[in-house]
């Protein structure tokens, strides 16, 4: 591990400082700029006329009883976010981290891991974590990133609408629709840490009603590096190809349908399990070759403003083939969806899913699944009912989930909620909800084998070997959230969101000794299971704030504050999972300007600071993003992208339960050409 | 360049990136002004007043001879407070400009020009339900949302970039007795062939 100067962090916060005071010094020098009287232009010069595009306005959220915030496609395109986790760093209270190049350990309001398992992710309706550790494999996800309409970001838990594992949060990413994206784009660059992408999307009518777009786009990303700077042979290349359909067979009824497929080229060192390698551990220097696609079809019917009906379903494909693990999983998903006013005041929402899982997994001695093969399904009901109790000021809205999985059988998750707002410009809310995550096939299944030096003289033996395995009387982790938030906008360029929140988990997992009660243990081998016998609390809070300070000039600020503790019950014989709390920050902040400049210049810079995790020996890091954009015309434009600037490279987290190499993020630089026609 | 040399460089590009606006604003300002640029509903807030000065309204629009001219916003304002700014004090053919935020569906028959925001262009069905509530009132209904024009709506705008156009229905503004001037009519955004 590389050593951390003490005084680092510190001297580091005195830049943040200067650069704060700075801001707020230009508060106290701002006066109105004069706009010229617009009435007086000639209607001909009003169309050559360009408009700033910072002060857009974004989708109104101050009516959402829960901590919501949305990444736009504008916030992407000026972050110069080239990945969806990095794009994520934007949400306020996300807790993004990169474990090497094509890895990412995310999540919200604790728990973070590179296994986190408190987070849905979902991609226009479809869930992209994987059943087998509850989790998202970030290698494979991804998108065009300029045919993201935005990303919805939940903190807090969403189990009452969308089910199991919405625990910790909820992100939704959601792309234009087909009409949005006509013509052609083309998208091309490269630098020292992105070698090199390109994207190519166009789009047109196929008759009166219906549009489609068409998409590739391909990257290739360097090795992340060792902490001696040596490169960590971890590079990361994926082509990724897709289409979308969208049809207004008639004024209430609309039919998408879309798909994308995906290949990639990813170089990782594994430290695999083998009785003939010395240390009874293999260096695997691998190349491997996910690959998947989907497909989803999305029926709207909409019977009048208030009142509509959908239909969504989905196939699912992935495959995945390391030198440690091999897996291949298809998905089928099927959701409907009614919504409809009941009487004057009230709306209600309802629907039923079903989900059907089934992987084949290739054994290996690191890894391997018991039995080999698995088919799961889920079902799912849920009614939620929004109650306008003082029009406009005053709304309650209740609801549950109830589903059947295999794993626990049946499960309700309720949610209350309540928004009141006193007054036009403030929003309060509040809310309680009860939410579960569902146990894994790994949690239920796993054989995973390490070697552990003993560090005993002779005659012991070095290394003795650990195995965990699935115990399939593992239980749901619990948890019962109560939130609380307050929205304000004290001036028309100013508006602050706050939330906080108070978790209270049960039976958490707890990686306990011994045999598990069903898996038969090998023999010579120290058993491991999981078991229900952690709980613990979490609170912490969450604030964001907008401010424009001038027409050209946005900033953004946001704070996250964190504590987590957890608790063994009695008779656990758990050495390691209480340290968790230490995998995730105490504090982040963050800072985002953007301003659009005379001669079609933009500039946006991002300074974020990240606290130390203690449990990994990973300090405090301070870091630094900066984008220039040049749109000499509408169809064109140009882009510098600075990357992780304030070091040459620094380390964000550490591998847990697969035996990878801890590697450090690269400082980079970019150029991007963006061309439509 | 070395780490140590560039985390220095970094570190007074952070310090310039937040400077430079305080030097802009403080030592700037004048010249500023001049570069500055609207934004996108102060651009379509004077939009809407030139709608007003070129389309012809019938004299029964007008309930007497000194009666204002009405634009009203269906709901959210997305005008801020650029909308009031831009027509205050302001007179299209010896009318004073109101403004009015609409409520009831009910209160769109006394605008002149109705504004239908985008919070309302989401609901499937709606413009349906706003073109039935006008009826045959002499109202110039613009908004900013695909397919509005071919649902028959009037004019809509279209943002391209950084720029604001609109197309025109001309024929459904025939319908309810308004007249488009040529000049505004040649402005407009033609349908794509």
């Amino acid at each position: 591990m590389k050593p951390i100067p003490l005084n680092r962090g510190r001297r580091k916060s005195r830049w943040l400082t200067a650069g704060l005071s700075s801001a707020s010094l230009s508060l106290a020098a701002l006066t109105p700029i004069a706009q010229p009287d617009l009435t007086e232009v000639p209607i001909e010069a009003l169309v050559q006329m360009q408009i700033t595009t910072v002060a857009r306005k974004a989708e109104k959220l101050s009516q959402s009883p829960a901590a919501v915030s949305v990444i736009t496609q504008d916030d992407i395109r000026r972050s110069g976010a080239t990945s969806i986790p990095e794009a994520l760093r934007l949400a306020p209270g996300l807790d993004v981290a990169r474990l090497d190049s094509s890895d990412w350990a995310i999540s919200a309001r604790g728990f973070n891991d590179v296994f986190a398992n408190k987070l849905l992710v979902l991609q226009d309706g479809r869930s992209i974590y994987t059943p087998l550790f509850s989790g998202v494999f970030w290698d494979v996800q991804g998108a065009m990133m300029e045919d993201i309409d935005r990303i919805e970001v939940i903190r807090g838990p969403g189990a009452a609408l969308w089910g199991a594992n919405a625990v910790n949060g909820v992100i939704n990413i959601i792309s234009k629709s087909a009409k949005e994206t006509q013509g052609t784009l083309i998208t091309a660059g490269g630098g020292t840490e992105e070698r090199g992408f390109a994207g190519i999307r166009y789009g047109d009518k196929l008759g009166d009603h219906a549009f489609f777009r068409v998409y590739g786009t391909y990257f290739n990303r360097d090795d992340s590096a060792l902490a001696d700077g040596q490169d960590a042979n971890d590079s990361w290349q994926l082509g990724r190809w897709g289409f979308r359909v969208d049809w207004d067979v008639s004024d209430q009824n609309l039919l998408t349908l879309q798909g994308d497929a995906y290949r990639g080229a990813i170089n990782q060192v594994f430290g695999a399990f083998d009785t003939n390698a010395p240390g009874f551990t293999r260096t695997d220097h691998d190349e491997f070759d996910p690959r998947g696609g989907n497909v989803l079809g999305r029926w709207t019917h909409t019977v009048s403003a208030d009142s509509d009906l959908r239909l969504q379903l989905y196939y699912d494909r992935t495959e995945r083939d390391t030198s440690i693990f091999k897996e291949k999983r298809d998905t089928f998903d099927a959701d409907f969806q009614h919504r409809f006013p009941l009487g004057e005041r009230q709306d209600l929402v309802w629907g039923t899913g079903f989900r059907l899982t089934s992987d084949k997994v290739g054994n290996t001695p690191t890894v391997s699944l018991n039995p080999d093969s698995r088919t799961t399904d889920l079902f799912s009901a849920f009614l939620q009912d929004e109650i306008n109790l003082v029009p406009e000021r005053l709304r309650f809205t209740a609801g549950s989930k109830l589903e059947h999985n295999d794993y626990t059988g049946w499960e309700i998750q309720p949610s209350g909620r309540v928004l009141w707002t006193p007054q036009d410009r403030h929003t309060l809310w509040a809310s309680v909800s009860r939410a579960v995550r569902t146990p894994s096939r790994a949690e239920d299944d796993i054989i995973l084998t390490s070697a552990v030096p003993t560090g005993l003289p002779f005659p012991f033996p070095p290394v003795a070997v650990a195995t965990i395995y699935g115990n399939r009387q593992f239980d749901s982790e619990k948890l019962l959230a109560y939130e609380i938030g307050y929205r304000v906008q004290p001036h028309p360029k100013l508006s602050f969101d706050l939330a906080a929140f108070y978790n209270d988990y049960d039976d958490l997992r707890s990686l306990e000794q011994g045999p598990s009660p069903t898996q038969p243990a090998a023999p010579g081998v120290i058993p491991i299971h999981p078991e229900n016998k952690l709980y613990g609390e979490t609170y912490g809070a969450e604030a964001a704030a907008t401010f424009e300070v001038t027409r050209w000039w946005r900033l953004q600020p946001a704070y996250t504050y964190l504590q987590m503790q957890l608790h063994k019950r009695p008779g656990s014989t758990d050495t390691t999972s209480e340290l968790d709390e230490g995998k995730s920050p105490h504090h982040q902040f963050s800072l985002r300007s953007a301003m659009d400049l005379p001669h079609d210049l933009s500039l946006e810079g991002t300074v974020r600071y990240v606290d130390s995790l203690p449990a990994l020996g990973i300090g405090s890091y301070l870091e630094l993003n900066v984008r220039l954009g040049w749109r000499p015309t509408k169809n064109l434009e140009l882009a510098i992208v600075g990357q992780n600037l304030l070091d040459s490279r620094h380390p964000e987290f550490s591998p847990s339960f697969i035996n990878t190499q801890r590697t450090e993020v690269e400082r980079g630089v970019y150029g991007k050409l963006s061309w439509k026609f | 360049m070395n780490p140590e040399s560039f985390r220095g460089w970094s570190m007074k590009l952070v310090i310039w990136s937040f400077l430079f606006p305080l030097l802009v604003l403080t030592g700037g300002q004048a010249e500023l002004a001049e570069e500055s640029l609207p934004s996108e509903y102060q651009l379509k807030a004077a939009y809407l007043f030139n709608f007003a000065k070129f389309v012809e309204w019938p004299p029964e629009a007008f309930p007497e001879p000194t009666a204002p001219f009405t634009i009203g916003i269906l709901g959210e304002d997305p005008f801020d407070e650029d909308l009031e700014r831009t027509v205050k004090g302001k007179a299209v053919a010896g009318r004073r400009l109101v403004i009015r935020h609409v409520k009831a569906l009910a209160e769109l028959k006394s605008c002149h020009i109705v504004f239908i925001s985008r919070s309302e262009s989401r609901k499937t069905g709606r413009w349906r339900e706003i073109f039935k509530a006008l009826g045959a009132a002499c109202a110039l209904t613009v908004s900013e949302a695909d397919g509005f024009v071919e649902a028959g709506g009037m004019i809509n705008f279209v943002t391209e970039g950084t720029r604001v156009r609109f197309q025109i229905n001309d024929p459904a503004a025939r319908r309810a007795g308004l007249k488009i001037s040529s000049k505004l009519l040649n402005l407009a955004k033609k349908e794509e062939p």
